[in-house]
């Protein structure tokens, strides 16, 4: 059971991440002082931490920065009220791997999480991702579905990809706009999915089962169902 | 030049220029009225000596005027007097005097003879005055005095004038050319100031010297009247932000309530359906805060700091790959013809952002098989980004609305949005010192973004 250490200073939001976390199957403890927090995640044991970037003590960048310097690798996902670009970006550059703006939807925060474990466990270079009889090339930039070869434009590829690597995963609008194309503004909700269902169109055909599946109120999930 | 005229328009300079006038008008006054009591005093004294004399030589006997004569003419050294001698009908007999001049009646007044008399010892330069007398005789005895000297005097009074008014009226002028320039160059300091002011940049102030004067009262209540306006602004976006800040949260947890109580019923029953379209609208509403709190932080965001050079041609390229798989499913064309364009001055992700708001409003607002053209153009000032559609285009009348936070066009209310889109846009155009264009184009609307090389300073 992954261990997740959440270092949050306001009790109801703390709350309510550890809560969802458990409910998701995960370990959560909490800290609310940035030394502490720091303090507890030096000790190896925790698998990701979620960082909130305002903390009495030491501020969340302090935190992420010390880890990354002390050669803690553990993936953070940092949770903040104030969400412009720039402080995205120094939260990132700092060692940050996430970052997610409050007020958050648990479900996305959850999402999120999921993704930086899998993503922390996947170091080992793949050059094949397989999915059923889906499979991706990413050397020869080939993708197949049993014997039939798909014809994927670049954005294509890269949003398959993107789903494939966390195949099983609920992945958000927002993560997926984020990853896939790098943009951290709000499109609408209609634009993600036009491009998924181009995608689907071309993988989901007839006879196969479906792989792509839309998750209600919350994004997309590529898994295999029995 | 300009600034030499401005100078001359202050309230300043024309006190100065009105005062001058008068100055010189009284002046000329005072001097003329001087210059002709002195001249009819001194015509009049002549006259009554000329008179006086005249009469005395007439009842002279004969070798004593010609001793009187011609001492008259000897002691007086400038050579002013002379005397003539003529016989009844005129003929010359004795004196300088060359004629009997026609003006002077025998035993008349004392007459101005303004060409002066010819003369044996040299003619008279200016006027003369003389009287003729005659004599028991017969003959008729003429004398004369130059009396150019009166005119000469009115002269030097004149030319005092002229002195007097060169030495008050330059001076005056210049002093209040100097006067002026002062105080002209601080309002020039408080235009300078206003301009960022109309720009909407409220924390500006105008100067205020230590002088306490006028203008120094006035950029007082200037900027007293700024504080307020400031802080009523502040005020009211404060609220705004507060309210879309303190309701996202209720709204984010209602919104994850809702999701749990989803994931308790079956995929397909019916009160699955009905959360499912709750939580549309949660997003919905919350999206709509989202895009507020946007516009605000963009618009708190002052510095350029994060501008880079940006390849315009290159971000339209992933704006039209990013909607044209949107524009096929509605059956639109979306096309691209963009010629080179020179690299801007710009923060990327937010021109992404406000292209990629103008692309998706373009076709949201045009009708299926309907058309979105993402064009540019170079100009010698930067260049333009038209995005235009084949939509119902937007009235007149609305153009500038358009823009403002939650308009939406009156005949567009039934299309799903937040009228935020427009804002964000505009905030981000704003932001970089471009401006957003809302116009006709062929078919529907077109909005374009004029991507002005503006000084980044």
């Amino acid at each position: 059971m992954p261990r997740i250490l959440v270092i949050e200073d306001d009790d109801v939001t703390a709350r309510e991440i550890v809560a969802e976390l458990v409910a998701h199957g995960f370990e959560a403890d909490r800290v609310s002082d940035g030394n502490v927090g720091l303090a507890r995640a030096l000790v190896p044991g925790y698998d990701a931490i979620t960082l909130d970037l305002m903390l009495p003590g030491l501020d969340g960048l302090g935190v992420v920065t010390q880890l990354r310097a002390q050669g803690i690798a553990t993936p953070v996902l940092m949770i903040s009220a104030l969400g412009d670009v720039d402080r995205r970006v120094s939260g990132l550059r700092a060692g940050g791997d996430d970052y997610l703006t409050k007020p958050f939807a648990p479900d996305e925060m959850v999402a999120r999480v999921d993704v930086l474990l899998r993503r922390h466990r996947q170091q080992a270079q793949q050059t094949v991702l397989r999915v059923a009889d889906l499979e991706l090339d990413l050397v020869r930039h080939v993708a197949r579905r049993g014997e039939r070869e798909l014809s994927l434009l670049p954005t294509e590829f890269k949003l398959l990809e993107f789903l494939m690597r966390h195949a099983g995963q609920v992945l958000t609008r927002a993560m997926i706009f984020e990853t896939v194309w790098g943009f951290h503004f709000d499109p609408g909700t209609n634009l993600i999915d036009v491009h998924i269902g181009r995608l689907r169109r071309k993988i989901d055909t007839g006879e196969h089962q479906p792989l792509i599946h839309t998750v209600r109120g919350s994004g997309y999930s590529l898994a295999q169902t029995d | 030049m300009r600034r030499l005229t401005d100078n001359w328009r202050s309230t300043t300079a024309r006190l100065i220029l009105i005062y001058g006038a008068f100055f010189a008008l009284w002046g000329v006054l005072v001097i003329g009225a001087i210059h002709w009591q002195a001249a009819s005093y001194l015509s009049r004294v002549s006259d009554d000596l000329i008179g006086r004399q005249v009469n005395y030589f007439s009842m002279l006997d004969e070798p004593t005027r010609q001793i009187a004569l011609s001492d008259y003419v000897s002691l007086e050294t400038r050579r002013l007097n002379a005397w003539g001698l003529f016989d009844a009908k005129g003929a010359p007999l004795g004196g300088t005097i060359k004629a009997l001049p026609k003006e002077v009646r025998v035993n008349g007044p004392v007459v101005v003879l303004p060409d002066g008399l010819s003369r044996t010892d040299g003619d008279d330069h200016g006027s003369v005055r003389a009287a003729a007398v005659r004599l028991d005789d017969g003959r008729i005895l003429l004398i004369s005095r130059d009396t150019s000297i009166v005119d000469r005097i009115g002269a030097i009074i004149f030319q005092a004038l002229l002195w007097g008014l060169s030495l008050t009226v330059v001076p005056g002028l210049l002093g209040g050319w100097l006067l002026t320039r002062g105080p002209l160059r601080r309002v020039h300091a408080i235009r300078e100031a206003t301009l960022p002011i109309m720009r909407g940049d409220l924390a500006q102030r105008l100067p205020v010297s230590r002088r306490g004067d006028e203008l120094d009262m006035l950029a007082g209540i200037v900027n007293a009247m700024l504080d307020e306006i400031e802080r009523l602004l502040g005020e009211v976006k404060g609220v705004c932000d507060n309210i879309a800040h303190d309701l996202r949260t209720p709204l984010t947890r209602l919104r994850a309530r809702l999701y749990r109580l989803q994931q308790q019923f079956d995929d397909d029953s019916g009160e699955n359906e009905s959360l499912e379209a709750c939580m549309v609208d949660t997003d919905a509403l919350l999206d709509r805060f989202r895009a507020l709190l946007r516009i605000s932080e963009l618009e708190n965001q002052h510095r350029r700091a994060g501008f880079e050079r940006v390849d315009l041609v290159e971000i339209l390229h992933e704006v039209h790959a990013l909607y044209l798989p949107l524009a096929e499913d509605r059956g639109q064309q979306l096309e691209l013809q963009l010629p080179a364009l020179p690299p801007v001055q710009a923060d990327r992700h937010l021109l992404l952002e406000a292209f990629s708001n103008l692309v998706g409003n373009a076709i949201k607002f045009t009708p299926p098989g309907g058309r979105v053209d993402i064009a540019a153009r170079s100009a010698d000032d930067g260049p333009w980004v038209d995005v235009s559609d084949s939509g119902p285009g937007i009235p007149v009348d609305q153009r500038v609305a358009v823009t403002r936070r939650f308009y939406r066009v009156e005949s567009c209310r039934s299309t799903p949005g937040s009228g935020l889109g427009l804002s964000i846009v505009s905030a981000i155009a704003r932001l970089h010192g471009f401006t957003l264009e809302v116009a006709d184009g062929e078919r529907g609307a077109r909005l374009s973004i004029h991507c002005a090389v503006a000084d980044i300073s």
